[in-house]
């Protein structure tokens, strides 16, 4: 068993895995990507997968988001299909009240370029027939959309895979050690050494951090989401709080729970989630549930990517996020870049860990 | 087991689908379920999970008893959305995507 590599990067979720592909590009040997469980089991496995841009504050953040999300055409003719589609996105709000608040928003959009439109009731009415007629208007961007989450992790490890990277899976990290120029992971499996090592691991990213001395504030909410029956095509966009995937299942949600690492729907919030479906879409009342899930979302403590070299300890980088569905692709990227030319195309400085000293 | 033996009914997999998983690591019916959506239909795994537990057996030698059952998923049955739903329209953890914006001075914080 091989258990020398140039890099080892810490967890197989969306991010994990595109830093893999995306290295894979550039060398083909010495990687390893180490999962505690199997693939999709965290967060990447549990979520609507929006890739999603607009609403995004600062508007710097909406920029780097934009980036991604342009990426994702390009990476679905380099990996396969991962059913990412380009829906446009609508945020509706009920109260007119808002509507001032949504002005100001495509303001502060439109000096960086990304545009997005407040529409009217009778708009939002026009584009989405089926919702709740007593909306009072939306905001829409055309950049929004979003992806099978099962598809893009399986296809960025089967392409990884076949470029040479390799994996182990179900082995947990139990330490990390800094010796001379080299690092030691040890795992349930075993030791391994390598010269960088990347910290992917999201809601973990704390417990990572702490086997390294460095402190990475991750913190994680609960997120819980109902799943519909298949329904005939019917819901246009992506809503901010549903959408309707390829196979006519209608994925809702959009709630935020602190509860550390339990994974439990809970009935109060699964009702909420039922309220929430028909006030937004009455026809939803009779569509049935075939299931609820809940994940837990990795939240850095300003909300903020966190993506980088690690500046107190040499070859150590990390990369953990909100968003990682719609980062991953520039995620991906530019960490190549910065592992293989020392340099990225785009400024991540914004979102170094430095910041939090 | 034929190649073409349907395992799970919902999704319409087959045995072969399920076997290339298993090759390529998975180790319970939800890492299988993750990657090609067996068991996600309206049966919730009732049909396949016992099927597929076998498989991980006889593919890896895993013991039978110690591979890990389906997570089960609320409400089990399907139910309607109306009869899940309380009629409150008084959101406290279901959010609004605009209402996390946040503004400061009139201005896009």
């Amino acid at each position: 068993m091989n258990t020398s590599y140039e890099t080892i990067i810490i967890g197989g979720g969306v991010i994990g895995n595109s830093i893999a592909y995306h290295l894979s590009e550039r060398y083909r040997e010495g990687v390893l990507v180490i999962d505690k469980k199997y693939p999709l089991s965290g967060t990447s496995g549990s979520t609507q997968a929006w890739v999603w841009v607009h609403n995004k504050t600062p508007s710097s953040y909406a920029e780097f988001s934009m980036y991604s999300a342009e990426l994702y055409p390009y990476l679905s003719r380099k990996i396969g299909d991962v059913e990412y589609k380009r829906t446009g996105g609508l945020s509706p709000f009920f109260n007119e009240k808002d509507r001032d608040k949504a002005k100001r928003l495509a303001e502060s959009y439109r000096e960086i370029g990304i545009k997005i439109k407040v529409l009217s009731r009778e708009e939002v009415i026009e584009k989405e027939p089926s919702i709740n007629p007593n909306v009072a208007g939306a905001t829409f961007s055309k950049i929004d959309g979003n992806v099978n989450p099962f598809r893009l992790a399986d296809m960025y490890m089967r392409a990884a895979k076949k470029n040479g990277i390799e994996y182990s899976y179900y082995n947990e990290v139990i330490d990390i050690q800094k010796k001379n120029d080299q690092f030691i992971v040890f795992s349930k499996n075993g030791e391994y050494t390598c010269k960088n090592v990347i910290l992917a691991g999201g809601t973990w990213s704390r417990e990572l951090g702490k086997m390294v001395g460095v402190h990475i504030p991750v913190n994680q909410v609960r997120g819980q989401i109902l799943v519909t029956e298949p329904l005939k095509p019917f819901i246009n966009y992506t809503i901010s709080g549903m959408r309707q995937a390829n196979n006519g299942e209608v994925l809702i949600g959009y709630s935020m729970e602190e509860a550390g690492f339990n994974r439990s729907t809970t009935l109060d919030v699964m009702q909420e989630t039922a309220n929430m479906a028909m006030y937004y879409i009455p026809d939803l009342g009779k569509a049935k549930v075939v299931r609820a899930f809940s994940g837990i979302r990795a939240v850095p403590e300003d909300g903020l990517p966190i993506i980088g070299k690690v500046p107190s300890v040499e070859n150590l980088y990390v990369a953990t996020m909100h968003s990682g569905i719609t980062l991953s692709p520039l995620v991906g990227t530019l960490m190549t870049e910065l592992l293989v030319d020392g340099d990225t195309s785009l400024s991540i400085a914004p979102y170094s860990i430095e910041r939090f000293k | 087991m034929d190649k073409d033996t349907i395992i799970c009914r919902c999704e319409e997999l087959s045995f072969e689908e399920i076997e290339e998983v298993i090759c390529l690591g998975a180790e319970s019916f939800d890492d299988i379920k993750r990657i090609t959506r067996c068991g996600m239909g309206p049966c919730q795994a009732k049909i396949c999970a016992d099927l597929v537990s076998k498989m991980i057996h006889e593919q890896t030698g895993k013991i039978y008893e110690e591979i890990p059952m389906p997570r089960m998923r609320m409400p089990v049955s399907p139910i309607s959305i109306e009869t899940l739903s309380t009629n409150s329209q008084h959101f406290s953890t279901v959010k609004s995507v605009l209402d996390e914006v946040e503004l400061e001075d009139g201005k896009v914080r």
